[in-house]
């Protein structure tokens, strides 16, 4: 292969290391407004009044709105939202009411000038306290709202999805096993911190076209959504997203695009600008939802697991249009990358007054992959057997069965297993450097699919230029995963042409076609089958017009290096650039036209699971397992823990690119050791107490360990070359390895994440009573 | 970020002219990394921001084994913790000094103004204290040295009055003095202190200053007054622990809890004392 | 009120009339249209807007515009001469020592002002000189290593 398995420089290098990349917030445009946008103090009140005259009469206001001007709710799978609060401030943080002004420090100034008179309601701070049936309602109207058929609200509670796992019976199996154990977790709220915060532009010109400029993963989910909102055709509304500064799925749905559309609507021909300040970011883009888990595994002293049984409550946040889909991930993926006969799992999506949880790097795999993990080495100790043993027995085989049913026909998980084993050196037990500085090695797998509507589509264009260069065309985004160069790599490996010789446009819904979203690992698949299909159209458009130039059967050509060549005669070869206008003959006449390729994909049989039961024979696109080992070195006297190595390995079915794949094992690694160790955002009564860097800490090049990747390639029968996509799937272990290892380390068993110093002193300190006790 | 005024004043007479005129509507900027930040956030909107950088003679560094340290107030962390006779005679501070956020924030940030902001985890507050170091402040009266634990108040309030400009901490020579300078944080790199401390092994005994532990930054006199008194067996390090425990009144923040303050800042003692035996 | 401040920008003299609640970082992108500089805080925690000031490392947003007067910046822009990149840039391309691309300028910045004060730094020199400039997407490996190969004139680190 001449593209496909190459490191090849990304091709947006060159303009990220000069600064030449455009954000959105780099575009400069002529006579901007500024926006800017007044929040609720409360976490749930009854607006009662707002009173923008004040602001309004600052010289520089051009435009204050508050909900009145929002009639229709919005949501990508829930229709639950609106852009400023209506009726009731949901969390704290809500926008309420937003201006537009000539500068910033004017918006700033007229936000503080508007009057906003509340009547406080009792507010849900706790999910598990949020189902009970005397708790207060957050959206009383949830039987009305629109939904799509897959999802389930509980009418007249806060339960806005119940995903029902059922498969074989778990009571019986666990009567009959010989160790079963129980426990809960907690994984509290964290968030996505991509380092260039939100930001949008509006213009509403004065033909009735909106254009929307935004730091977007998925360009055309974000014109949908605003088009149901507002009520503006497709064909009006253009959304443009140049390179985003790091999504993480913060960028996945929308968030503030919303908020400046009425605002640019009454400022005709003028853009509209909102800047999310990175304290907006903590508290108003998307966080990672909190999870409160109950798991029960049991095993027999053959090591192989019978059954399991989850409870998994998702603390959603005030709207859960995007959170409903996450709940139902993690309930389909939760009996892990494990072949087990009897799976009960009830996962239920829960509005609290807390910020909005959205999809994040694992949907929901990272928090529960925490839980399962952990139970798994805590049965296998139990019955005396080492974890990774446990793993061995029960991870799934080819041809074994997921929790939902379905059958796996690849599968790489014994193959990381050992890759990971070996590469973590797990035989080699770790050496305490002192009595007070404790080692410890762990080990966790993980998997995810995409949980993409099933029917999820993408599209692309390929088009020859007269000199033989290539434009491709895609939705596929560029967030930091590198899907700009891997495109064009599958591409260039499917037309057989120097990757150089093509250009990657994406972000442009007036321009680039569709593409159903940028998320769920599938942009390699989805895009990457979509662009190898109209790389194929190309292809075959022109091998049609070659075999009367050439005088050649069709079947005996083949572009090869940049040429249409016969496959049996190699010299005989044109350069593909005379079949770029079509083909023309010496009368001068021509046939066929500008080569264009067109690619539509969607993965064909992918079935909704079953309503009742959660099963499903083909629910998953694919799924993508790996594991993680940790070292890890505990201070016993402060609390500290230093990771001094993690390895990864992962089936990525084919490695479109190693350099940019190795890349992004080493940001997910690092990532999750942030999760384990440092990150959660801490609320109380529904504040956030850390929306800032100050006291949110991610991980610095210090905290970094040894980092060993590697990865093994079992093809994906339906993927582009045989990949499958990677991006998430390589953070879920993580977490989970490391907690692993600290349990290793001082035998301490954490279930909240993260941890830390305090909770490990805490921990040791009751450890010490327990064995003097 | 308001509106206000901007004065770089040449001379500390053009700076109290200044004063005088806007009094408590004036704010003096010096590294600018927490005033700027407290500007952003509209913790302060002062009509003006006097700089005091183009202050002739507020940037130097002077040692002399007699008189000790002289730090210019506007001399910046970087400077202070890189220059070899901060390091050769007071390594603690350098340690210290280093130890304060990030080395863009280094380049910025001033030992005096990470005094004057008196944060109760100021990191280059405990070195300072165990020293013995003051603080130089000027006014039209004249000039007075405050001593540094008369300076701190409160959580973020000083001995400062009104119109007096600090241009210089005085660090006094103490010769063969040893030391270590201990910071806890969440994180190694960049971060707020959980905790900090400096142990200093003076010739005729021992000076213990710890930061977040209290509302300013504190020495232990008690704790400082036990290690005094005899030498440092078994059972009087066990003692100086409990003690310096109950010395201090930590409280439970977004950062760390009390117990975690509590049984760490006896830790760190600990492991200074066994360092310096 | 404006402040008339004179300074040098990538060596070319600019004059500007600036507001002084204005900060460095907004002056560069919304004045000078110097957009390679990034804001991803706004208080001195991230490092994005890290640019040069006479030689040292600096976060933009933490710098009133007035005080820039007589001052010296280097910012990304400054840094490609002749559309050649700096051994830097050129071992962060080489090593895919970026993703989403946001913090590298202000990481090549910080890498560009260590080199200068210290040609070959040691690992532990190069993480303090970025433990400023947070980075989500890469992990950070890529970016130590990027910088002690450009040390090491783009061979394998010593």
């Amino acid at each position: 292969m001449r593209a496909v398995g190459e490191s090849l420089q990304r091709v947006d290098a060159i303009k990220k290391v000069t600064g030449q990349a455009q954000y959105v917030d780099d575009i400069i445009m002529p006579r901007m407004l500024y926006a800017q946008v007044k929040r609720s103090p409360y976490p749930h009140a009854r607006i009662l009044r707002i009173d923008t005259s004040k602001a309004e009469a600052l010289p520089g206001v051009r435009s204050v709105i508050t909900g009145d001007c929002y009639t229709k709710r919005c949501g990508l799978y829930l229709e639950d939202k609106n852009f400023l609060a209506v009726g009731t401030a949901k969390y704290r943080g809500e926008a309420v009411a937003a201006v537009a002004a000539e500068t910033p420090e004017i918006a700033d100034e007229a936000v503080e000038l508007i009057e906003v008179e509340y009547e406080q309601l009792p507010a849900v701070t706790n999910a598990v306290e949020g189902m009970k049936p005397d708790a207060p309602l957050i959206h009383p109207d949830l039987h009305t709202y629109k939904v799509a058929p897959i999802f389930h609200p509980v009418p007249h509670t806060n339960i806005s999805h119940h995903y029902k796992l059922r498969k074989g019976d778990v009571d019986k199996a666990f009567e009959a096993c010989d160790v079963v154990t129980e426990n809960t977790y907690y994984i509290p709220h964290v968030q996505h911190v991509p380092l260039e915060p939100h930001c949008a532009v509006a213009q509403y010109d004065l033909d009735g076209k909106v254009t929307v400029w935004g730091s977007i993963q998925s360009p055309y989910a974000v014109r949908q959504a605003l088009s149901a909102a507002f009520d503006i055709p497709l064909n009006k509304l253009r959304v443009i997203s140049p390179y985003v500064g790091g999504g993480f799925g913060a960028k996945a749905g929308t968030t503030l695009e919303g908020i400046i559309i009425p605002l640019a609507r009454r400022n005709r021909g003028r853009p509209v600008k909102l800047n999310y300040s990175r304290e907006d970011e903590f508290e108003n883009s998307y966080v990672r939802q909190g999870l409160h888990c109950r798991i029960k595994t049991g095993i027999n002293r053959d090591g192989k697991i019978q059954a399991v049984k989850n409870e998994f409550v998702w603390d959603g946040g005030a709207y859960t249009e995007y959170g409903v889909n996450i709940t139902k991930a993690g309930g389909w993926a939760s009996a892990g990358p494990y072949d087990i006969p009897n799976v009960w799992t009830d996962s239920y999506c829960v509005y609290t007054n807390h910020p909005v949880g959205g999809p994040y790097r694992g949907f929901g795999m990272c928090e529960i992959h925490f839980a399962i993990e952990q139970n798994i080495d805590e049965v296998a100790l139990k019955i005396g057997m080492d974890p990774a043993q446990v793993r061995r027995i029960n991870g799934l085989r080819p041809g074994g069965v997921t929790g939902t049913g379905e059958v796996m026909e690849v599968s790489g998980f014994h193959d990381c297993l050992e890759q990971v084993l070996e590469d973590i050196e797990y035989d080699k037990k770790p050496v305490d450097p002192s009595p007070t500085r404790k080692r410890g090695k762990g080990v966790a797998a993980g998997w995810k699919s995409p949980s993409q509507p099933t029917n999820a589509g993408s599209s692309a264009i390929i088009r020859m230029n007269e000199d033989g260069t290539f434009i491709l065309m895609t939705s596929g985004q560029e967030i930091g995963q590198g899907s700009e160069t891997a495109l064009t790599q599958i591409a260039a490996e499917t037309l057989d042409v120097d990757p150089a010789l093509i250009s990657c446009r994406f972000g442009d819904t007036d321009h680039t076609p569709y593409e159903w979203q940028t998320v769920a690992s599938r942009t390699t698949y989805c895009a990457g089958n979509a662009i190898k299909l109209a790389c194929e159209d190309l292809k075959n458009k022109i091998l049609d017009l070659a075999q009367i130039k050439l005088g050649a059967y069709k079947r005996d050509l083949e572009f090869r290096d940049g040429f249409v060549a016969h496959k049996l005669y190699p010299d005989r070869k044109v350069p593909l650039s005379d079949f770029a206008l079509g083909l023309s003959f010496p009368d001068g006449s021509g046939v066929g036209g500008p080569a264009i390729g067109v690619g539509c994909f969607t993965l064909e049989n992918n079935l909704n699971v079953d309503h009742d039961t959660g099963m499903g024979s083909h629910p998953a696109a694919f799924w993508t397992i790996g594991c993680n080992g940790a070292e890890v070195e505990v201070d016993t006297q402060t609390g500290h823990i230093k990771v001094l190595k993690m390895v990864s390995c992962f089936d990525a079915g084919k490695v479109i690119n190693p350099l940019t794949y190795t890349c992004q094992s080493e940001g997910a690694m690092v990532q999750s050791l942030g999760t384990a160790l440092f990150e959660e955002l801490k609320l109380k009564d529904g504040k956030v107490l850390n929306k800032s860097f100050v006291d949110y800490k991610i991980p610095t090049a210090d905290d970094v360990p040894e980092l060993v990747v590697k990865y093994v390639e079992h093809p994906e029968p339906t993927g582009p070359y045989g990949a499958r996509g990677v991006g998430e799937p390589l953070m879920v272990p993580g977490a989970p390895a490391i907690a692993n290892a600290v349990y290793q380390a001082i035998g301490v068993r954490f279930r909240r994440m993260p941890i830390t110093p305090d909770d490990v002193l805490k921990a040791l300190r009751e450890q010490q009573e327990n064995e003097k006790g | 970020m308001k509106a206000f005024e901007y004065y770089a004043p040449a001379a500390l007479e053009e700076a109290f002219d200044l004063l005088d005129r806007f009094e408590a509507e004036g704010k003096l900027l010096n590294g600018g990394t927490d005033v700027v930040i407290q500007l952003r956030e509209k913790l302060i909107a002062p009509k003006a921001v006097i700089d005091i950088k183009r202050i002739p003679g507020l940037r130097g560094i002077a040692y002399d084994p007699e008189h000790g340290l002289t730090i210019g107030a506007c001399v910046t962390m970087n400077e202070l913790g890189n220059e070899a006779l901060v390091c050769t005679h007071y390594p603690t501070l350098a340690k210290a000094a280093l130890s304060v956020g990030s080395k863009q924030v280094r380049n910025r940030a001033t030992c005096a103004g990470n005094l004057i902001n008196a944060s109760p985890l100021a990191d280059t507050a405990t070195p300072l204290l165990a020293y013995g170091a003051s603080v130089v402040a000027v006014s039209r009266e004249g000039e007075r040295e405050i001593p540094l634990d008369e300076f701190f108040v409160f959580v973020r309030k000083t001995s400062l009055r009104p119109g007096e400009i600090v241009t210089a901490v005085r660090v006094p020579a103490i010769p063969g003095a040893n030391g270590v300078f201990t910071k806890i944080s969440r994180r190694r790199e960049v971060d707020l202190s959980t905790l900090c401390a400096t142990v200093l092994k003076t010739g005729e005994g021992w000076r213990v200053a710890y930061g977040s532990v209290a509302p300013t930054p504190i020495r232990l006199r008690q704790t400082e007054a036990l290690l005094d008194a005899q030498p440092l067996t078994e059972e009087r390090i066990t003692r100086a622990v409990e003690l310096a425990r109950s010395e201090i009144s930590p409280i439970s923040d977004v950062r760390a809890s009390q117990e975690y303050r509590l049984e760490v800042a006896g830790v760190v003692l600990e492991r200074s004392l066994r360092a310096l035996m | 009120m404006k402040y008339r401040v004179n300074f040098f920008v990538n060596e070319e003299p600019v004059e500007l009339y600036v507001e002084a609640n204005k900060t460095l970082l907004r002056v560069l992108r919304e004045e000078l249209a110097l957009t390679g500089t990034k804001e991803g805080c706004g208080a001195g925690e991230c490092g994005a807007c890290t640019v040069i000031v006479d030689g040292k490392p600096v976060n933009a947003c933490l710098v009133l515009a007035p005080e820039l007067d007589g001052m010296h910046i280097t910012t990304i822009e400054g840094l490609a001469k002749d559309g050649e990149l700096t051994p830097i840039q050129q071992s962060f391309v080489d090593l895919a020592a970026l993703q989403c691309g946001f913090c590298t300028p202000g990481f090549v910045m910080s890498a560009t002002a260590l080199l200068e004060e210290t040609p070959h730094p040691t690992r532990e020199e190069i993480i303090d000189a970025i433990s400023g400039n947070l980075c989500r997407c890469t992990g950070y490996a890529r970016i130590v290593e990027a910088i002690e190969r450009a040390a090491n004139g783009g061979g394998d680190p010593a």
